[in-house]
């Protein structure tokens, strides 16, 4: 217990001497905060939107004014062409079209339900999909307005689309900075806990200062531990410090309960310390380990739903995503902050997140015992 | 009881052997010398006595216990300082050493008084909040030295401490070393430089993973049998290439600018007088020469040829 407490005093010595370091570790997560909140905005406004009304009613022309009447969506002009639509669409001037079918108004006033055609450049997946939720909501809203003006409106009224996507319900405006901030914190908790760990453990390695520690009466577990308790406790305050900032300076509703989350982030901690200590046994300088992290944080971010929706992902991919552990503490956190989830209701992804931590944590260890010695 | 007690020790790596069959014994309190060329399986033997490395034939004991299975008692008997400076350069001095008196578990009270003895001998006091990645390379060494002592252990294994360290730095170090030694600890020391070999008890001269000689570095001289004699002259190379050609000569070997040739039998003046007027005066001086452990490692890699 004492060797492993003096483990962790030094470590803590170490990090703290180490200025440049130390800045990275606290300034660096609070920048990518304001950046990822601020510019990486997967936020929509001013798609560029040509009408090709072929009803020419004074219904269709309401439709027309839902889209006009906000700024996401401005307002190309006119066509009766499809053609031109095509052609608009291939030259980059139009992001979306809407047809209005003929006898549109008509077929309404009958309740047969028609379909208004949406076109969507698909080029870029992600405004195509943020674009096409808006149209829904717009088209949503004039059917209730439509129902609402006409009393004597019997018939069921409804507009066939694709259906409702279920995250609008909480994110209505598709606000990007509580859909990203906790994606954040959960970048934060995999970069940390694994690039120190993985350097630390690497550092030993690299300078020589393994050996030294291996001719002490120290134990493999006695030195991981006081390697790893560090870490976990900065990641701590480190979460403490970005979620503060989240909450007070950006105003992220924080819905759920902060033990919850405090408690699920310990055990998502296993997957990104035993990647750190897997890390370390496979790389022999700082360099290795340092390039060896960002692979593995690259695949992970890229396939864990943090900046592509896994909705949007081919099938194959889809199916990938099940492998990382992050795709999985990405929807707990997510549902923790916008839906006050208890814990019962995350336990279908809080159970294959702790079983990868679990098995990652204990084959790294079992990995590093025979590595070392 | 022998202190270290090493028999037919075999290491490989890759199916090359690193060190092939060596037995050896180290007695209780002597600085025994491991003399080697880089390569010699020097470092392999060390760590294998540290515990550090098992044997792939042969066994170990220090102090009566082996190394495969008393790993934390002989950890703690065994003060051990690495070829490669290894403690933590961002740490100070002072760190570094309270560090592994920690992981050592020295007591408080115990761990003061060491820390003032250290402080003393390696006169780091002065230094002491000064980060050890900023000292000087003999103070390196030193506080290395103080770090593997701190926990006051029975054996100190040293693996070339003065390895790159100054003329003036490795003197003051082997005095330390003998200091050491007068506190009943015993000492293994392996090194490449040959004179070193004349400053301990008793050493082994190894080459190839072999352990070719041991004794005490007089009786080690003394083994050899040829008569050695110092030459000087206008061109050394000349000289050498000329006496190597000479069926009583054994071997020749350049030191600086002089070369020295041991002969199987004792030679007459008639000889030298013979010799001088064959080398085209190049001969001009010659010297009966007592061996150096130098002439003798390199007489004993010679019979492996």
């Amino acid at each position: 217990m004492q060797r492993i407490f003096s483990m962790m005093v030094k470590e803590f010595k170490q990090v703290f001497r180490n200025r440049p370091m130390l800045s990275i570790i606290f300034i660096a997560p609070i920048l990518q905060l304001f950046i990822l909140a601020f510019a990486i905005t997967t936020e929509v406004l001013h798609i560029k939107l040509l009408v090709c009304d072929l009803d020419r009613s004074q219904v269709s022309k309401e439709v027309v004014r839902g889209f006009g009447n906000t700024d996401r969506f401005d307002l190309l002009g006119f066509s009766t062409d499809l053609k031109e639509i095509k052609e608009k669409m291939k030259a980059w001037e139009a992001q979306m079209a809407l047809v209005i079918p003929p006898g549109f108004s008509r077929d309404l006033g009958r309740g047969q339900n028609p379909e208004i055609q949406v076109v969507v450049d698909g080029v870029d997946g992600n405004t195509a999909g943020v674009a096409l939720g808006y149209a829904r909501g717009i088209l949503g809203e004039f059917g209730t307005n439509y129902v609402k003006n006409r009393p004597n409106y019997t018939q069921p009224v409804g507009i066939h689309l694709v259906n409702m996507e279920e995250r609008m319900w909480y994110n209505p405006d598709l606000s990007s900075q509580q859909f990203m901030v906790p994606g954040i914190v959960v970048v934060l908790l995999t970069i940390l806990p694994m690039m120190l760990s993985a350097l630390s453990l690497v550092k030993e390695k690299e300078i020589g200062t393994l050996e030294q520690l291996m001719v002490t009466p120290l134990t493999r577990y006695q030195l991981l531990l006081g390697k790893l308790i560090p870490f976990l406790i900065l990641s701590y305050v480190e979460l403490a410090v970005v979620m503060t900032v989240a909450i007070v300076f950006f105003k992220i509703p924080m819905n759920g309960s902060y033990l919850l989350l405090a408690g699920l982030a310990f055990l998502y901690l296993f997957t990104t310390l035993g990647l750190g200590i897997f890390i370390s046994t496979i790389t022999s300088s700082q360099q290795q380990a340092m390039f060896t992290a960002w692979f593995f944080m690259v695949f992970m971010i890229l396939m864990g739903g943090f900046f592509i929706p896994i909705e949007n992902m081919p099938p194959i991919l889809q199916k990938l995503t099940y492998l990382n552990p992050m795709r999985y503490f990405i929807y707990i956190i997510r549902d923790i902050f916008q839906k006050d989830s208890s814990l019962f209701s995350l336990l279908k992804d809080a159970v294959p997140m702790t079983a990868f931590g679990l098995l990652i944590f204990s084959l790294s260890v079992l990995k590093f015992q025979k590595r070392v010695g | 009881m022998k202190v270290i007690e090493i028999t037919d020790y075999c290491k490989r790596y890759d199916g090359v052997a690193a060190v092939e069959g060596v037995t050896l014994k180290v007695e209780y309190g002597e600085l025994f010398g491991l003399i080697g060329p880089d390569g010699a399986g020097k470092t392999t033997l060390l760590r294998a006595i540290c515990t550090l490395l098992t044997p792939d034939e042969g066994k170990i004991l220090v102090m009566g216990k082996d190394v495969t299975q008393s790993i934390m008692d002989i950890r703690s008997l065994v003060g051990y300082m690495p070829q490669r400076f290894s403690l933590y350069q961002d740490l100070s001095v002072e760190q570094n050493l309270r560090f592994f008196a920690d992981l050592f578990g020295v007591t408080e009270g115990k761990r003061e008084r060491r820390l003032l003895q250290l402080f003393e001998f390696s006169r780091l006091a002065p230094f002491k909040k000064r980060k050890a990645g900023e000292l000087s390379g003999g103070m390196k060494q030193k506080l290395s030295l103080s770090c593997a002592l701190i926990h006051t252990p029975e054996i100190l294994v040293l693996d070339e401490p003065t390895y790159g360290v100054d003329p003036i730095s490795r003197q003051e170090f082997w005095e330390i070393l003998r200091s050491i030694q007068k506190e009943k600890t015993t000492i293994l020391v392996s090194t490449a430089y040959m004179d070193e070999a004349d400053l301990c008890d008793r050493v082994a001269l190894m080459h190839q993973g072999k352990i070719t000689m041991v004794g005490t570095p007089e009786k080690i001289k003394a083994s050899f049998h040829y008569h050695l004699y110092r030459l000087e002259g206008k061109d050394v190379r000349f000289l050498r290439d000329f006496f190597q050609k000479l069926p009583s000569v054994r071997s020749t070997q350049l030191f600086g600018d002089t070369v020295h040739v041991s002969f199987c039998k004792k030679p007459a003046l008639s000889d030298w007088k013979n010799w001088q007027r064959d080398s085209r005066g190049n001969l001009k001086r010659w010297a009966s020469q007592p061996p150096s452990m130098e002439d003798v490692f390199m007489e004993s890699t010679e019979k492996e040829r």
